[in-house]
């Protein structure tokens, strides 16, 4: 019992030390977030001062860059955030549940799930149903492949390590169809296809970003109320049930949350590459393992990269407009190959 | 009792930091829907303001658009429309780059000298394209159907269903930009070659003819035959059949990833290009040492020629469909 008491008031004091160092280091995250999407408003093939883009933005504006800003730039920036924060927390919950440092949204068949709803999309329907669809086609394949995988892995509950197992199964055969349709399908569906799967926010627009924006308005703050019980997971399922908690009940509702999360981001931005792997790191490395603390940091640092990859992506190559995706990879590619090395010699 | 303060301090600053989130993005929101919606009202002033002119409605693969007068200063977003703009004798203000000998085709980069590039056909830069002021947009659907409805804020934009139907850009553009008579004169010009070429091949092939074709690609991991698409169209319509043991004719491309499938290949002719590159060349070398392609009758007749992959894939368009038909000329040795 006294042991017992100890971790409590132990992490307690940890909790006060890291809430304190995590309200200054997300202050200075949303500074940091705030001048990067105002630079991501100024930056583009004609740069416009950032004091104008606050000026325009606050409805001071002569109305010259109207276009520019509020229907290209704007939505891009925007749906850069929401995609960043909701791949950023989808991943951190899930490295949360797996207890594994190398879970993301992959493992539980989001994005495998997506990529097949897309592409069958592609290749079966466009042309004849509007493209708008596409999103709906990709959440669906999300959604059905993730219940695929929690239905195989319940066996009197579900265990994180059977479900990673049958999550890599099954997302690989997932990625065989999409392999099949890539190679059966015709040239104009397969270059759509490709740049589909390496993820871009090319051609966002406003409704887009209404379609998005409920899902991180709700789901986040949602995670950070559930928060509390992740802490006490992470120490293991048995420590977890001993102290009171429904395991299943919140492993469930926390990989709903995790799914819908990424399965949204990635309806509308496509396969975009590490952001859900590489955020909660990043934020851990700033604000140690408080789920709380870690979440709003997630989302934020998640948002940050997924903006500064798309201003490199439309920037760096003019006249040239590239996939988001490329870059978010670039980044992320060589931090998960650190990550590798780090965890072999641990 | 520290603990729940702390945690509620918490919770009160996130709460704070979604609630400016959202005010942040509802303000914005309502701005860019009130900009776009007078943007609308001004394009309705517009068109109420010329319908006396010569305004004209043209029903294209994303709908309707109404275009006033003679457009002079279009923008081309695949490269069929960029040949058949050049064609036209237009020079548009801006075009998407090739995919080969950027940022335009050899055969017509003098044309298009000073051309702005507004970045790839898959993915235009639009804002590369809003700073140009265009008075037309010329899409196509499979290309740009997501962002048609940006391309029409920026200007009118009309679209043609594929890429590769040179005849069908050339109408369509033709309307939108008030030429109708300049494309039938092109086009009438095309269809006296086409006839000139069935007499020309009747008259040395007799009995032979028509001859069965195959359109081959080779690339660095398989093979492909063009079936319909660009080249395969402009050749039915020379009046050639397609190759003799394909199974599946319903696709425009039939990709062979197992030298097993060579003999689908087979033609009296065959037509093949690649890219110059060292992988390529290896697997060429590779498909056209098996056994089975020994076997064809193009081969064993020696009618297996190498062309310009520009000229009969990636340009699509009005000019290149006739060098890809001087080709043909030359290959059977016609006169032109």
């Amino acid at each position: 019992m006294s042991n017992y008491m100890t971790v409590r008031t132990k992490s307690n004091r940890m909790s006060f030390q890291i809430a304190k160092k995590t309200s200054w280091i997300l202050l200075l995250l949303s500074l940091l977030l705030i001048i990067i999407t105002v630079l991501g408003l100024s930056a583009g093939s004609e740069f416009i001062h950032p004091f104008t883009v606050v000026k325009e933005l606050l409805g001071y504006g002569n109305g010259e860059y109207d276009f520019v800003l509020h229907t290209l730039r704007l939505p891009r920036v925007l749906m850069a955030l929401l995609v960043g924060a909701a791949l950023g927390v989808a991943g951190l919950i899930l490295q949360g549940i797996i207890r594994n440092p190398l879970a993301a949204p992959d493992i539980i068949g989001v994005t495998s799930g997506a990529s097949m709803g897309a592409i069958i999309f592609i290749v079966y329907f466009m042309g004849s149903v509007s493209i708008q669809f596409l999103p709906l086609a990709a959440i669906l394949g999300a959604a059905i492949v993730s219940f695929i995988i929690y239905l195989l892995s319940w066996r009197k509950g579900v265990t994180p390590i059977r479900m990673v197992l049958i999550g890599i199964g099954i997302s690989a055969l997932a990625k065989a169809v999409v392999t099949m349709l890539l190679v059966i399908s015709e040239v104009a569906a397969t270059t759509k296809a490709y740049l589909w799967l390496t993820g871009s926010l090319y051609g966002a627009n406003m409704q887009d970003v209404y379609l998005l924006l409920p899902w991180v308005v709700i789901l986040l703050p949602l995670t950070f109320i559930l928060a509390r019980t992740v802490n006490v997971k992470e120490l293991g399922d048995e420590i977890a049930i001993g102290l009171g908690v429904k395991v299943q009940v919140y492993r469930l509702l926390f990989l709903l949350i995790s799914v819908m999360l990424a399965g949204s981001a990635v309806a509308f931005a496509g396969g975009i590459a590490f952001v859900g792997l590489v955020a909660p790191h990043m934020s851990r490395m700033l604000v140690g393992r408080s789920f709380a603390g870690l979440i709003p940091v997630t989302a934020i640092i998640g948002g940050i990269i997924v903006i500064v990859a798309d201003i490199v992506a439309r920037t760096a190559f003019l006249p040239k407009d590239l996939p988001t995706g490329v870059f978010t990879a670039a980044i992320g590619a060589p931090f998960f190959i650190y990550l590798l090395f780090r965890t072999r010699n641990q | 009792m520290s603990k729940l303060s702390l945690r509620n301090k918490n919770v009160y600053m996130l709460f704070a930091l979604f609630l400016t989130f959202a005010l942040l993005l509802v303000g914005c929101g309502d701005k860019s829907s009130n900009s776009s919606s007078s943007q609308e009202n001004e394009n309705d002033k517009a068109e109420e303001s010329n319908t006396e002119s010569s305004s004209r409605e043209i029903t294209h693969a994303m709908g309707t658009t109404t275009i006033e007068g003679t457009p002079t200063k279009i923008v081309t977003l695949y490269q069929g429309a960029t040949d058949v703009a050049v064609a036209m004798g237009i020079k548009p203000v801006g075009a998407v780059e090739s995919w080969a000998e950027a940022p335009f085709y050899n055969y017509m980069k003098k044309d298009l000298d000073g051309v702005a590039v507004v970045g790839q056909e898959t993915q235009p830069n639009l804002e590369e394209i809003a700073k140009l002021k265009p008075d037309l947009i010329i899409a196509s659907k499979v290309r740009h159907e997501e962002i048609y409805d940006q391309l029409s804020q920026i200007a009118p934009t009309v679209a043609h269903e594929t890429v590769f139907d040179f005849k069908g850009t050339a109408e369509m553009m033709g309307q939108a930009m008030n030429q109708e008579d300049k494309v039938k004169e092109l086009l009438g010009k095309w269809d006296t070659r086409v006839a000139d070429f069935q007499t020309k091949i009747q008259e040395k092939l007799g009995d032979k003819w028509p001859f069965h074709v195959s359109v081959v690609n080779f690339r660095a991991d398989h093979a492909r035959i063009y079936v319909t698409g660009y080249a395969g169209s402009i050749l039915s319509e020379l009046g050639f059949q397609g190759p003799k043991n394909l199974t599946d004719d319903s696709l425009e491309i039939v990709k062979l990833t197992d030298k097993e499938s060579i003999t689908q290949m087979n033609a009296d002719v065959i037509y093949m290009f690649m890219e110059n590159d060292e992988a390529v060349k290896k697997n060429y070398e590779d498909w056209t040492n098996h056994p089975l392609w020994k076997e064809l009758d193009a081969v064993k007749a020696n009618q297996v020629y190498q062309v310009d992959e520009i000229n009969w894939n990636l340009a699509g368009g009005f000019i290149s469909a006739n060098l890809m038909l001087d080709d043909i000329y030359d290959k059977f040795e016609l006169e032109k």
